[in-house]
C-alpha cells in the first residue's frame, strides 16, 4: 500500500490540508494552554494511521485510496457533517477510526436532501466503514459521530477509497 | 443492515448479544435527517475529487480513446507564481490522462515536469521521492500505483505549500487539476454524449467551494489577472453544473469544455 506511515517528526510535512489546518489550530490552543504540543500531534497522526489501516482491506480489493483526508476532535454524540462530491457509477467506501482505545465511532452516507444512502455499514470498536454507491452524482455528506469515549474530546480521522 | 422488525424481538435480542462481540455491529443511522441542522457543525474543508475518480466513470461508460486527450509538448516553468501553482496541477491532472492511456514515456516526462515546477515555488523536496516512484511505476506498468503517486504528489505539494503559509497557491494547485480534469471530461463526454457522462459535472458545491476560496485570497492575488479569469469562469460554469445532472446537455458540455480549454491554455502559455 502506498500509504506511509511518516515518522512523527515529520507528519507536519505530509499530513492532509483539513488535518493539518486542524493541527495548527489545535498546536495553538496547546501551547496557550501550556499542553504537550508534540502529545497532540502523535493523537491526530495515529487516527489518520488507523483509518488507513481500515481502508487497507479495500485497497485489497482494488478500491484506490485518497491520500486525502478529514479529520478532527468531537465530544461523545456531537456529530459532523462532512461534504463530499460522489461519481454515479463508482462505488465508495468511508473508512472513519481513531485512536483512543476502547471508543466507538460511526459513519454514515446521506444524500443532499437528508437521506440515508449506505448502501452497507459496520462499526468495529475504533473503526466505522459504510459504502455507498450513489445514484446521482453530486454532493452528499458523510455524518461522523463519537458514540462512546473516555476522553472529553476525541480526535478522529476519515478517508475513502473508490473504484 | 437487518431487518429487526421481522424478527421477535427477543429472539433477536439474543441473538444480538450472542452475535455482537463476533461480528461487525452496525449502529442504526437514521434513514432521514434534516440537513438544515449542520451548517455550524460542518467541516469546512472540501477534499477535491481527482482527475481518476471521474476518469473511472467514463472507463465503465465506453472506451474512451485516453491518447489523443495527451497534450502535446512540455511546459516551461512561468514566472508568476499563481501561474506556478495552477500549471503544477494541471500537469499533475495530465498524468492521470497519461495513466488512463498507459504511456508510461509519457508518464515518466509528467514525473519530470511535477519536479521542475515544484523547484519554481521551492517545494521541489516535498516530491522527489514521488517523482521517481512515478518513473519506477510508470516502467512497471503499475498504473494504480502511478494513479497513488500522483495523488500523493498532489497532498505533497500541497503539504509543503500549507507549510510555507503558501495556503492561497496551494488551493490554486487543486484548482489547476481540476481544471485540466474538466477540460478532459468534457470532451469525452462531447466525442458520445450520454446523459450519464453529462451527469458527472454536476458538482455544484464544488464549483461554489473553488470560488469561495478565490474570494478568500488575498487582494493582491485576486486582482492577479489569470486568478482574475479562472474566478470569472467559475461563476459562468457555476449555474449549468447547479443544475440537476440529467439536465445538462450537450450544450452545455460544449461550453464548459470551451471554457475550460481556452483557460487551461493561458495556463500553459502564459497567454502566449
Amino acid at each position: 500500500m502506498q500509504i506511509s506511515i511518516t515518522p512523527l517528526f515529520m507528519c507536519h510535512l505530509t499530513m492532509p490540508y483539513p488535518l493539518r489546518r486542524f493541527l495548527g489550530s489545535s498546536l495553538c490552543a496547546a501551547l496557550l494552554l501550556g499542553a504537550a504540543a508534540p502529545l497532540l500531534h502523535a493523537t491526530v497522526d495515529d487516527s489518520v494511521s488507523f483509518a488507513y489501516e481500515a481502508a487497507l482491506p479495500y485497497y485489497k480489493q482494488g478500491y484506490s485510496i485518497r491520500k486525502d483526508a478529514w479529520g478532527g476532535d468531537l465530544a461523545v454524540h456531537e456529530k459532523k457533517a462532512v461534504s463530499i462530491q460522489l461519481f454515479k457509477g463508482n462505488t465508495y467506501w468511508f473508512l472513519m477510526a481513531t485512536e483512543v482505545k476502547g471508543a466507538t465511532l460511526s459513519v454514515h452516507l446521506y444524500d443532499d436532501k437528508g437521506n440515508l444512502v449506505d448502501g452497507e455499514s459496520w462499526q468495529k470498536g475504533r473503526f466505522a466503514g459504510a459504502r455507498v454507491n450513489p445514484r446521482a452524482t453530486g454532493t452528499y455528506f458523510a455524518i461522523v459521530q463519537i458514540l462512546k469515549s473516555s476522553e472529553d474530546r476525541t480526535t478522529w480521522a476519515l478517508v475513502y477509497g473508490y473504484k | 443492515m437487518k431487518n429487526f422488525p421481522l424478527i421477535p424481538l427477543t429472539a433477536a435480542l439474543c441473538a444480538f448479544s450472542l452475535m455482537a462481540p463476533l461480528s461487525l455491529r452496525a449502529d442504526v443511522a437514521p434513514k432521514k435527517i434534516n440537513l438544515s441542522e449542520f451548517p455550524a457543525a460542518a467541516v469546512d474543508d472540501v477534499v477535491v475529487p481527482v482527475p481518476s475518480e471521474i476518469f473511472s466513470v467514463l472507463d465503465k461508460l465506453g472506451n474512451p480513446n485516453w491518447k489523443v486527450q495527451l497534450r502535446d509538448g512540455k511546459v516551461r516553468t512561468p514566472e508568476t507564481p499563481s501561474r506556478i501553482a495552477f500549471l503544477l496541477g494541471n500537469v499533475i491532472a495530465e498524468g492521470f490522462v497519461a495513466v488512463e492511456a498507459e504511456d508510461s514515456e509519457r508518464v515518466k516526462d509528467i514525473g519530470r515536469q511535477v519536479l521542475k515546477l515544484s523547484e519554481g515555488i521551492n517545494v521541489k523536496k516535498s516530491v522527489i521521492t514521488r517523482c521517481k516512484s512515478i518513473t519506477d511505476k510508470a516502467d512497471q506498468r503499475d498504473w494504480k500505483g502511478v494513479r497513488s503517486e500522483f495523488d500523493g504528489a498532489l497532498q505533497d505539494v500541497r503539504a509543503a505549500m500549507d507549510e510555507l503559509n503558501d495556503h492561497d497557491l496551494s488551493q490554486l494547485v487543486s484548482l489547476g487539476g481540476w481544471l485540466r480534469g474538466t477540460e478532459v471530461l468534457t470532451a469525452i463526454v462531447q466525442n458520445g454524449f450520454s446523459k450519464d457522462g453529462a451527469e458527472l459535472l454536476h458538482q455544484p458545491e464544488l464549483v461554489n467551494y473553488f470560488d469561495r476560496c478565490i474570494g478568500s485570497m488575498s487582494p493582491r492575488l485576486r486582482k492577479d489577472p489569470l486568478v482574475a479569469h479562472v474566478r470569472d469562469l467559475l461563476r459562468k460554469i457555476g449555474p449549468i453544473v447547479s443544475e440537476s445532472g440529467d439536465s445538462i446537455t450537450a450544450e452545455n458540455v460544449k461550453t464548459i469544455h470551451d471554457l475550460t480549454k481556452e483557460v487551461d491554455g493561458q495556463i500553459v502559455t502564459g497567454g502566449n
